[in-house]
């Protein structure tokens, strides 16, 4: 099974197709000859519209490679990928950075902020740096569903690691981009503040609508979403509605020791 | 070993990070060593020369000085008869006549001067069998007869002389041309100079005035008879008295020591401008090393925690300041060789041929080059040095990220505060002193102590500065400059240092701007106030009987005034006697150079048989108006002059002149005595001040030696001569500034490597690439605008103080030349945007993806 296609339409938060984001035989591939590694392997799949998906897989399985190819940080060697109508493969950098800046929101394992702006400041710097007014009452709501209303004159050194976090995922909230991309958001906190950061991630899917993927290695986290993928060896191998930790967890065995009996 | 071996892989894994300071050194370390070597070069060369010129012994008049003529302007010689008496004496081989007079200017047929210009003398004289040491003659033949001359090569060169030109040559006495017969060229280096020869009897005729007269001997030994031999010998035959009679040695040894003490003004003035650009370069290898550290803070905490003492720890930062140090330093060496040489190729260009045969490299020379620069940047090194040692192994641990140290703490504030507080309190009080000599240490102290306060405190002084600079400058920007402030005000420790190190090199710049136009401006209110004349006639030489006519008969003058320096010996009523000689000068005077007087009226001193004295000179010996003051002529009688005016010294022009008219001095010095005038001044008549100044240029074309100026013109000079003097500093401290640029490039070098991963952040949510290189550029901007603000009020400050001590010498106006300082001001804008386009090109081409992945 190498891919991840056929997915029903959910109903999607006003946008113009039910899929949010497409990737159609793509190839990653580094180096040549003999020491070609290839970390994609003609990955096709859908990220559907309002829905949490979670990107599963071993270290090297090419999980965060197709996270970073879909979200335009990375190039492919071949096949197209999709957000919404928008072809991004071939973009030049400035068109892909303008895509990134208004389509698009991201949560990176650390280093999520800058330490010379404060909370707000770094929730609403993509907007800033579109020059883009940004609508009081949304960020507000966002403000306020994180939990960070009064945080928001802290630098990011006075806040504990799941506030950072949270502050990361209100600045990817606020600009409501298309989709967000999440790389491991919960992997340097703790169990509780990771619970805190996933259960805003998964209410703002079920109340604001929005489109998240994530890539995560922690069953737990990938219990909040709706769908799980699973890659190995640069392939899509599984994937999973509705998940549960423990049953994520048995897949996730399962692969384990397949991998160790093939 | 392990110390050295990690410090030897840090150093070559951030070779790029490394190279600014390296060069930094270079800079610094090449321009001693080009110093040194220069001016030992230039040494060299003069030894070589004097050593060749000079024969075994001569025998010149005593008071004859090089630089000084007499006050007729014919310079000082000995009789013929001498030459028999010395041909006479034991141990002389031959001795033979030279004639030379440095008061001469050589014209060509158009009026064109063709002499030296670049302050070596112009030299006429008759050839002798001396000159044939350092020339050979090239074309043509030594001169014969009254209509012959023979120049040297380089200055047939430089105004396209040839054989069958004719060259006029104005001596004091009078002018007269000649044929060029013969060129020769210098077989030595040729220090500037540009000379003509003549046959003896017309050089004894038309330089000294005299057909019996010779400027002085060149004795040559005899076999066996040495040179001190020799001296005693004709020192013996001649006797003492108006002789001075030199060796070989001695001759070339008293030149060597007129160049010498000159070389070495040059020299020290130099290594003054390196010392500069060491200072700043100390700023520039403290930040590289503040920065390597915390860059490494991690590292360094695993060292420590794996069990690194911190001595070892200390060591290896020192160890790696040695190999920038070394490296640094050698290049530099080898970069100072090619600035002496380029400074050599510079002299040439200018007229004087050195030749790199005679470069000379003292072991001295690379020594002191490359200890100082090895010791200076381990010094430098040695604070950020022991910041490392602090780490504690705790560091390794946490994630550091970019550490949030290098908060300006309070007692560094304090500390800076004390020093700036110390600093303005005696730039204060030199600007009250009633003496410029206690005045001056005042200042010294006051700069040194304000700018190392100004150093000290500039961090704190960032944080408020930037926001300055930033709400004005920035706030345009929107998110982008705002990032840009934020990034320069996250570090003030380091955005001060950076910013202290082009404070320097401005602070100086504003300093000497101010001093200089304030020079300008109070020498042109001076002139203004006093000056009445409107038009100055002066030249290097005193102006003759001919030109003088000439100018009387210029229509529409008013009047024409002649002022001439008298040699007299004063002997004041408290029996006091000085030989600081009166100044003679027309009644019209007065009205030229208005000056004020404490007693008495000035015109009353051109009466007969009156004077007027100095306030100073009045004071010091009590004298008052109806004193008698007894004044011996030099070549006349002495005068008993009565005193009728005493003039205020607080003035610049004729600071304690003692004025008498022409009149007064025709009574007591018999008229071959009378010297030729000084300078000369004429008023033009109402109106008519533009004819007459065309007609005043048109009688004294014939008289190149002069030059004609009206009030303006005159200003202009000033002005242009004390901007060439500016500029010649400015581009001496370019190589400071040069230096604090590179401080400013390294310093966002380094943090743009330093901010790699939030680089790579701002990029993925959306900064594009020129957001990206814009923050950048303006956060050098705001970086180099406030050391340029702090810099340049510092050195207003200074300027401002050093003039008012200064008015104590008559530097009375303060002028700041706004255009210059508002210039200079924008330009570091300017020099921000370029130090950052390497830091932001780099940071612009940086991956999006290894950006975020570096850890």
């Amino acid at each position: 099974m190498t891919s991840a296609v056929s997915i029903p339409t959910h109903g999607s938060t006003g946008g113009r197709t039910a899929v949010a984001a497409r990737a159609r035989q793509v190839v990653k591939a580094y180096g040549s000859g003999e020491t070609r590694v290839v970390a994609l392997d003609h990955v096709d799949v859908d990220i559907a519209r309002g829905q949490f998906t979670a990107i599963m897989g071993p270290s090297g399985s090419g999980k965060s490679t197709l996270m970073h190819c879909l979200a335009g940080l990375d190039t492919v060697t071949s096949g197209n990928i999709y957000l919404d109508e928008t072809e991004i493969t071939g973009l030049k950098d400035k068109k892909l950075t303008q895509l990134r800046r208004d389509r698009i929101g991201f949560i990176f394992q650390a280093f999520n902020l800058l330490p010379t702006l404060n909370a707000i400041e770094n929730i609403t710097l993509p907007m800033d740096i579109a020059g883009r007014k940004y609508d009081r009452a949304w960020l507000d709501r966002v403000v306020e569903t994180v939990g960070l209303a009064g945080r928001l004159k802290h630098r990011p050194t006075q806040l504990s690691g799941g506030q950072q976090q949270r502050v990361a995922v209100a600045r990817a909230l606020a600009a409501r981009p298309e989709i967000i991309f999440g790389d491991e958001p919960t992997g340097n906190l703790d169990s509780r503040a990771g619970a805190e950061v996933l259960g805003f991630l998964r209410r703002s899917v079920t109340e604001l609508g929005q489109t998240i993927v994530m890539v995560t290695h922690d069953p737990v986290a990938a219990s909040y979403a709706d769908r799980v993928l699973y890659l190995a060896d640069g392939r899509i191998v599984d994937e999973m509605y509705q998940p549960t930790a423990e049953a994520v967890l048995d897949r996730m065995k399962d692969f384990d020791a397949r991998g160790r009996t093939s | 070993m392990t110390v050295v071996k990690t410090s030897m892989r840090n150093f070559f894994a951030h070779k790029g990070r490394m190279a600014l300071s390296a060069v930094a050194v270079l800079l610094s370390v090449a321009f001693v060593c080009g110093t040194l070597v220069f001016t030992d070069t230039m040494n060299t060369t003069f030894d070589k020369l004097f050593a060749v010129t000079s024969s075994d012994v001569t025998v010149a008049p005593k008071d004859a000085e090089a630089e000084d003529t007499p006050q007729n302007g014919v310079p000082e010689s000995l009789p013929a008869a001498t030459l028999e008496k010395i041909r006479s004496v034991d141990g002389v081989e031959s001795v033979e006549g030279a004639v030379a007079s440095m008061n001469v200017t050589v014209v060509n047929a158009d009026n064109d001067n063709v002499g030296a210009t670049s302050g070596a003398p112009t030299i006429a004289g008759n050839w002798t069998k001396n000159d044939l040491r350092s020339m050979e003659i090239t074309s043509g033949h030594a001169p014969r007869g009254p209509t012959e001359t023979m120049v040297d090569s380089d200055t047939a060169d430089k105004h396209d002389l040839k054989i069958g030109d004719e060259l006029r040559t104005i001596a004091q006495t009078g002018d007269f041309k000649a044929k060029i017969v013969g060129i020769a060229s210098f077989t030595v280096t040729n220090p500037g100079a540009a000379v003509v020869y003549f046959d003896t009897p017309t050089a004894q005729r038309e330089l000294l005035g005299g057909a019996d007269r010779f400027s002085q001997f060149n004795v040559t030994a005899a076999a066996g008879v040495t040179d001190a031999q020799l001296k005693q010998s004709v020192s013996g035959a001649l006797g003492d008295g108006t002789f001075k009679v030199q060796t070989a040695k001695e001759a070339s040894d008293e030149g060597r020591a007129d160049v010498g003490e000159f070389m070495d003004v040059i020299k020290y003035a130099m290594l003054g401008f390196a010392g500069i650009a060491f200072l700043v370069g100390i700023f520039l290898i403290i930040n590289t090393f503040s920065m390597l550290v915390a860059q490494r803070t991690c590292e360094i905490g695993l060292m420590r925690a794996i069990g690194s003492s911190r001595r070892q720890v200390n060591r290896s930062v020192l160890v790696e300041a040695l190999l920038l140090g070394v490296v640094g330093s050698v290049l530099g060496v080898a970069a100072g060789v090619g600035i002496a040489i380029g400074l050599m190729k510079l002299m040439s260009a200018a007229g004087m041929n050195l030749s790199t045969d005679d470069l000379t490299i003292k072991t001295a020379t690379p020594v002191t080059g490359l200890i100082l620069g090895v010791v200076v940047t381990v010094l430098a090194a040695y604070l950020p040095a022991r910041r490392a040692g602090k780490i504690s192994p705790m560091a390794a641990l946490r994630d550091a990220g970019t550490p949030a140290d290098a908060k300006a703490g309070w007692i560094r504030g304090l500390i800076g505060l004390v020093l700036t507080g110390a600093g303005v309190a005696a730039l204060l009080t030199a600007a009250s002193a009633d003496k410029a000599s206690d005045g001056s240490m005042m200042l010294g102290a006051g700069i040194v102590l304000s700018l190392i306060g100004f150093v000290v405190i500039g961090p704190l002084l960032a944080g408020f500065v930037v926001r300055v600079i930033s709400a004005v400058l920035l706030r345009a920007f929107g998110p982008v400059g705002r990032l840009a402030e934020r990034n320069a005000l996250r570090n003030p420790r380091r955005t001060g240092a950076t910013g202290a190190a082009l404070m320097i090199g401005l602070a100086l710049v504003a300093c000497l701007s101010v001093v200089g136009s304030s020079m300008v401006a109070s020498a042109t209110s001076e002139l203004d106030k006093t000056v009445g004349a409107d038009f100055i006639v002066q030249g290097n030489q005193r102006i003759v009987p001919q030109a003088e006519k000439a100018m009387n008969d210029t229509p529409g003058l008013e009047h024409v005034t002649r002022y001439k320096v008298l040699d007299a010996t004063l002997t004041s009523p408290d029996g006091k006697t000085d030989d600081d000689g009166v100044t003679a000068a027309d009644p019209t005077y007065a009205e030229d150079v208005r000056r004020a007087t404490t007693e008495g009226k000035l015109s009353a001193a051109y009466g007969t048989d009156a004077m007027s004295v100095g306030s100073d000179y009045a004071a010091k010996h009590g004298v008052h108006v109806g004193d008698t003051l007894s004044v011996a002529f030099k070549g006349g009688e002495t005068a008993k002059l009565k005193v009728a005016a005493i003039t205020s010294d607080d003035v610049a022009i004729d600071q304690g002149a003692r004025y008498i008219s022409i009149a007064t001095m025709e009574k007591y010095l018999p008229a071959e005595n009378v010297p030729p005038n000084m300078i000369m001044f004429a008023k033009a008549e109402d109106g008519r001040a533009d004819q007459a100044y065309a007609a005043l240029k048109k009688s004294l074309d014939a008289y190149p030696q002069y030059q004609v100026a009206d009030q303006t013109d005159y200003k202009q000079e000033l002005k242009d001569q004390i901007g060439q003097l500016l500029n010649m500093v400015y581009g001496l401290l370019a190589l400071a500034i040069i230096v604090a640029v590179l401080g400013v490039v390294n310093t966002l070098a380094l943090s743009v490597v330093e901010r790699t991963r939030e680089i790579g952040l701002m990029r993925a949510i959306g900064l594009s690439r020129r957001q990206l290189r814009r923050m950048i550029r303006m956060e050098s901007v705001v970086i180099a605008l406030f050391g340029a603000l702090l810099g340049l009020g510092l050195g207003m400050g200074w300027g401002a103080t050093a003039q008012k001590l200064l008015a104590l010498e008559g530097l009375n106006v303060l002028d700041i030349p706004w255009p210059t300082i508002i210039g200079v001001f924008i330009g570091s804008a300017f020099v921000g945007l370029f130090a950052a386009l390497v830091p932001a090109f780099r940071a612009g081409r940086m991956n999006v993806l290894n950006a975020i992945a570096t850890e």
